[in-house]
């Protein structure tokens, strides 16, 4: 079949500025687009840039985004892609390019890959031969292991499109790989680290990393699982902490969220600064009759079998 | 058609408006509504699964009892409840432990056989648009409406968008359609709103706000649509803020799911609560108003 590769050009030396490149060849629907591009190199145009290590479909080097979809360009098939007879490739969106479809690994991942620590710091003495994981720590581990720093995860999270300082999910997979691993003891100091500015409690939990992960890792699945860990022990900061207490507090009493007590208890009682900064919004509220007065929080019916599940689950924690 | 309500914590606590107009609107269409009155908060994403899965897992025992399907009027509830299903509907044994350890004593046991379903899917799925333009008396000609779904009727795909149900990822522009509404497509129609994040940063928060509303703003939209009411509390609540951010005057409209339904079932503005809204739904109410007819 005979397809119109558009690709995005960038040229460090042309002032910096992109523009789209047609490319017409002749090929199977099932080459992949990673050798196709990989053809056009070969048979027109030397000066393409683009990376793609394995072609096999293990490594991710070769993420660009396909007619605007992030994708490992090896895994999929020209057949499948083109659209009209035509495959626009571009670099990722959240990155800084350094030539056509090559960009900066180092500041999209790697900055922030290094500042997890990504590497076991056992608290104890270490065996000196083989130091040994147990099976079923491996099976939980297993699925942060297969992370390959593709940045798929990074290019779908829509905290990094409002924020690029974000740690993002990329590297909070590999902060719950280190934390998870039995021969790590450094937890408690690994989940005041993610409890930072611009770590892990900066994840709105969209699932958009899940559905980008081409491994099916389900990294935001890994952020909860921290996030749960950190309450656990009291870690976070301290509005996050005081509003998830209060929410449990409120379910466990009376079945249900007690929302105006959430919004007072998150900020503080003793914290007037808190408290006057919420005051627009409530004044706003109660002129639309949007907050009702007088306020009245009742128990629903069964709450209290609501808090005995409360109470079963919390003499599991002991 | 009937089946188990369960109307979340907001729609009477931060949304009271929504309550009381998926009410009205669900008794117009005469669906039945038997509301589950004596069950927890889904935990919302904030409390940890190993506690909000046990409370789950007794509403969906509660309504597989009552030989219902559950339906909600929440993207995060519809979620919530429904992440747990799958989990304890895939894993027999984790269900089976649920059951021993927290239902037991109740007498409950969730055996996996509830579905969960938020409105607009019972709408788009059971009711059916066609028999919704039926009862349209009052088609939407001149509202322009963007959608805005909220990430749990979206993500993770392979709970909320299983095979065969494709037509949930334009469910909103089909009922929008459906009421005669003009659909306008925005790119953040199936984005976080920001809400989550509004204690630990705000700035990102009202950021996303700004940006949503800002673009259906600036595509020409009269209003944004959500089914979700932690949606709503983040684009109509929170939108002063994200203006003042932004430092662009915004004034968008956002409806819940069921006013705008309502709307072009004849319901006036009041009648749907628009009036408890943060931003002023005048706009929507002058060109949403019924057209005089000529008596012939």
């Amino acid at each position: 079949m005979n397809v119109t590769f558009k690709v995005r050009r960038y040229d460090p030396s042309n002032n910096g500025k992109g523009e789209h490149q047609s490319y017409s060849i002749d090929v199977d629907g099932d080459t992949t687009v990673l050798d196709a591009l990989t053809q056009i190199r070969d048979e027109q145009d030397g000066t393409l840039a683009f990376r793609g290590s394995c072609r096999s479909g293990f490594c991710g080097d070769c993420s660009m985004r396909v007619n605007g979809k992030a994708k490992w360009t090896c895994r999929m098939t020209v057949g499948k892609a083109e659209k009209d007879g035509e495959i626009s490739l571009e670099p990722p969106r959240l990155v800084t390019v350094v030539k056509d479809l090559i960009y900066d690994q180092e500041t999209f991942m790697f900055d922030k890959y290094k500042a997890v620590k990504p590497w076991i710091e056992p608290s104890g003495p270490v065996p000196e031969g083989e130091y040994l994981v147990p099976q079923e720590s491996i099976r939980d581990i297993q699925r942060a292991m297969s992370c390959t720093l593709c940045g798929l995860c990074d290019e779908g999270c829509t905290v990094l499109v409002v924020d690029k300082t974000f740690l993002g999910p990329a590297a909070l997979t590999k902060a719950y790989r280190v934390m998870a691993d039995p021969r790590d003891g450094k937890m408690g100091r690994r989940l005041r680290d993610l409890s930072q500015k611009r770590g892990m409690w900066d994840c709105v939990h969209c699932f958009e990393a899940t559905e980008h992960c081409p491994k099916g890792i389900d990294p935001t699945d890994l952020i909860f699982a921290m996030r749960d860990e950190a309450i656990k022990r009291g870690i976070g900061p301290p509005r996050v902490v005081r509003h998830h207490d209060s929410f449990a507090a409120s379910v466990k009493s009376s079945g249900w969220l007690d929302e105006a007590r959430l919004v007072i208890e998150t900020e503080g009682f003793l914290n007037p600064v808190g408290l006057a900064r919420l005051l627009p919004t409530a004044l706003r509220a109660m002129a639309r009759r949007k907050a009702p007065i007088p306020y009245l929080h009742s128990k629903r019916k069964g709450a209290d079998k609501i808090k005995r599940i409360f109470k079963k689950w919390e003499a599991t924690k002991k | 058609m009937k089946y188990a309500f369960y109307p979340g914590c907001v729609s009477r606590g931060g949304c009271p408006e929504l309550y009381p107009a998926a009410v009205k609107v669900l008794a117009k269409l005469e669906i039945e509504l038997v509301e589950l009155t004596d069950v927890g908060c889904t935990g919302a994403g904030v409390l940890s699964r190993e506690v909000s899965d046990p409370i789950n897992a007794r509403t969906l025992a509660k309504a597989e009892e009552m030989g219902l399907p559950i339906m909600t009027i929440c993207s995060t509830c519809q979620g919530c409840l429904m992440q747990a299903n799958h989990r304890l509907k895939k894993d027999p044994a984790y269900r089976e432990q649920i059951n021993r350890d927290y239902l037991a004593e109740e007498g409950l046991e969730y055996k996996g056989t509830t579905d969960v379903k938020h409105f607009l899917w019972v709408l788009e799925e059971d009711y059916g648009l066609d028999k919704l333009k039926e009862m349209v008396v009052n088609p939407l000609n001149d509202l322009k409406v963007a959608p805005f779904y909220g990430c749990y009727l979206r993500r993770p795909p392979e709970v909320v968008v299983p095979k065969g149900k494709e037509s949930r990822k334009k469910a909103l522009e089909s009922t929008i359609s459906a009421l005669g509404g003009e659909v306008i497509a925005i790119k953040g129609k199936g984005k976080c709103c920001g809400f989550p994040i509004l204690i630990p940063n705000e700035r990102n928060s009202l950021e996303m706000c700004g940006n949503h509303t800002l673009e259906a703003k600036d595509k020409g939209a009269d209003a944004i649509v959500t089914p979700c009411p932690l949606c709503h509390l983040e684009l109509d609540g929170n939108q002063p803020r994200a203006a003042a951010q932004k430092g662009r005057k915004i004034d968008l409209p956002i409806l819940h799911l069921p006013q705008l339904v309502g709307l072009a079932l004849g319901f006036t503005p009041k009648e749907m609560q628009m009036q408890r809204h943060i931003i002023s739904t005048g706009t929507v109410e002058a060109k949403a108003r019924p057209k005089a007819t000529v008596q012939s």
